[in-house]
């Protein structure tokens, strides 16, 4: 298989957008990542969408709707769908797109409005993420899925409420220094503590936003790489697993066994190993979540990621930064476009584009994207020249 | 018995029966004629052998909680839907009843609402029971009580 590079990146302005329809969202980071490529749409073979739910799109072909807008027809793009992992299942299918030779040079572009419905309706799609015929009835939400995880997690290996909150904290820090995050807000401990129980033992700052936004990036194949772009990242791993639909069919809640085979098979095609990550995008849609990543992506032992946020090893100066763009916390999660706004980071972060949150120096960088409570998982690895 | 008086959204299943079972105070699993294997939620087919045949069995005794949550903030549908019903749901509006998973000694595990603990009473390891619950509007649930 060919080798494929990131050659232009796109990331809309996520939040309450009630100024624009999904199509207008989509449209924004399309028109950043080609110039970003300093290429035209006629340089595009083929596109891929991802959105999650045709539910908060209020349209059966969502994707008819952003290459319509776009002006691509004739040429090739349908949707990808993961859930909130939808994003990062486009980015895949690009990827193998480019790298079995169909296209030289793809457009991977991922958006979701979720705000176009209110948030109990919200709670009600998402809700459904789990299994619809047997969970539903119990009036199950995802943060109440991640509830479950989370009460867990503390029964087995002793997690708090405070280090659930550290995460929240940690995000919303990193968040301020992202002009296109949803929310740009410090907290504190105690704010995060205090604040309303959504789904018990979880809190409103422990839960992501409901966001609207959308994210492109171009992928390109060796040869048209070189010929596009002078810092091309490459994705050199990548990894998908998946996990059982009911969270009583697990064999343990506290691990999301999704994410441990996805990353086994994304360092193992990149050759490398947790240890050479200098930077990660890891799905905190909730603050148990991110520190359930810690462990399954093997940054730390199991049991032990509420103590690694307690010693700040994943801010900036730490052992290895996470999620320093804000995370679906405060950067938002406009779900089916997360994972490709994953991407747009930690390219940035390669070419050394990030700011004030850059890490120093980065050349190895991984994204991971859930769908749903773990039942569908994708892993990123990317490397610079 | 519609198999939507249990699932509240999904119409048909091939276990439509197991809304019967419960109203009858029955939680029933499914057993693989074939090879044995034994599930809940039941199943029509089996994951291990891929055999259509199963037969049902009635799920009894107590378990361990192997976790729960309360949820405040419901999905739409538990919010306004439920009008007429008393607990596990409050009668005017959705007022938040835990829930949990229940394991059993021989592995399988059972989603329930707790509508009779606490919740700061509520935690793993907690020994319950799964017993079915008929609603006063009809429809049936499980429960997981002392
Ligand atoms: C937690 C949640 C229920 C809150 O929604 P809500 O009760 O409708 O909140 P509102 O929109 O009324 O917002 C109230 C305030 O809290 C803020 N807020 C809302 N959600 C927030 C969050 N998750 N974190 C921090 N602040 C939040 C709002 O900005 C608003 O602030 P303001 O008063 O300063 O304007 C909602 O954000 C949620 O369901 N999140 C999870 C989404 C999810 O499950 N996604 C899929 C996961 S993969
Ligand atoms: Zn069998």
């Amino acid at each position: 298989m060919r080798r494929v590079a990131i050659v232009g990146i796109g990331n809309g302005k996520f939040g309450i957008r009630k100024d624009a329809s999904l199509r207008e969202l989509a449209f924004e980071p399309v028109k950043e990542c080609l110039d970003d490529a300093g290429i035209s749409l006629g340089d595009v073979d083929s596109m891929v969408t991802g959105i999650a739910s045709d539910e908060f799109s209020l349209a059966f072909q969502p994707s008819a709707q952003i290459h319509d807008y776009l002006g691509f027809n004739p040429k090739p793009n349908f949707r990808v769908e993961g859930a909130c992992a939808s994003g990062s299942m486009a980015v895949r299918t690009g990827w193998l797109t480019v790298a079995s030779g169909i296209a030289d040079v793809v457009l991977v572009v991922a958006a979701e409005k979720m705000n176009e419905v209110n948030t109990g309706v919200a709670t009600e799609i998402l809700g459904r993420a789990g299994d619809s015929t047997w969970e539903y009835p119990f009036g199950t939400s995802f943060p109440g899925y991640y509830a479950m995880i989370a009460s867990a997690h503390m029964d087995r290996h002793g997690t708090t409420e405070e280090q659930l909150a550290m995460v929240a904290v940690k995000n919303h820090h990193y968040g301020m220094m992202n002009p296109l995050a949803h929310i740009q807000k410090e907290v504190s401990l105690e704010m995060v503590l205090n604040s309303f129980v959504v789904a018990h033992p979880l809190k409103l700052y422990d839960c992501c936003l409901i966001s609207d936004g959308a994210a492109a990036i171009i992928l390109a194949s060796e040869e048209k790489a070189k010929e596009i772009s002078k810092k091309p990242v490459w994705i050199t791993g990548l990894g998908c697993g998946t996990d059982t639909l009911g969270l009583n069919e697990r064999r343990d809640l506290t691990t999301l066994e999704g994410t441990v085979f996805a990353a086994n098979q994304a360092y193992k095609m990149a050759g490398v190993t947790p240890d050479d990550i200098d930077v990660a995008c890891v799905h905190d849609c909730f603050t148990i979540g991110e520190i359930c990543a810690y462990e399954d992506l093997g940054f730390c032992k199991k049991g032990e990621g509420g103590k690694m946020i307690e010693e700040k090893q994943t801010y900036l100066d730490g052992k290895i930064p996470v999620n320093v763009d804000g995370g679906l916390k405060s950067k938002g999660h406009p779900i089916g476009a997360t994972g490709v706004s994953m991407s747009v980071e930690i390219v940035k972060q390669l070419r050394e584009e990030a700011g004030k949150r850059q890490v120093k120096g980065a050349e190895t960088g991984l994204s991971h994207n859930i769908a749903g409570s773990g039942q569908a998982v994708a892993v990123h690895i990317y490397q610079r020249d | 018995m519609e198999f939507k008086d249990f699932s509240r959204s999904i119409n048909h299943t091939k276990l439509d029966k197991f809304a019967d079972y419960l109203a009858s105070g029955k939680i029933m699993g499914t057993t693989c004629k074939k090879c044995g294997s034994r599930y809940y939620p039941p199943r029509a087919d089996c994951k291990k052998c891929f055999s259509d045949g199963m037969d049902w069995v009635e799920l009894k005794g107590r378990g361990k909680l192997i976790t729960f949550t309360s949820i405040n903030v419901p999905p739409d549908y538990f919010d306004v839907g439920f009008k007429n019903l008393t607990p596990p749901f409050s009668k005017a509006r959705y007022t938040a009843c835990p829930i949990g998973i229940l394991r059993l000694d021989n592995g399988l595990s059972i989603m329930g609402w707790i509508p009779g603990i606490a919740l700061k009473e509520i935690s793993v390891g907690l020994e319950l029971v799964a017993v079915p619950v008929t609603l006063p509007d009809g429809t049936v649930t499980i429960k997981l009580c002392d």
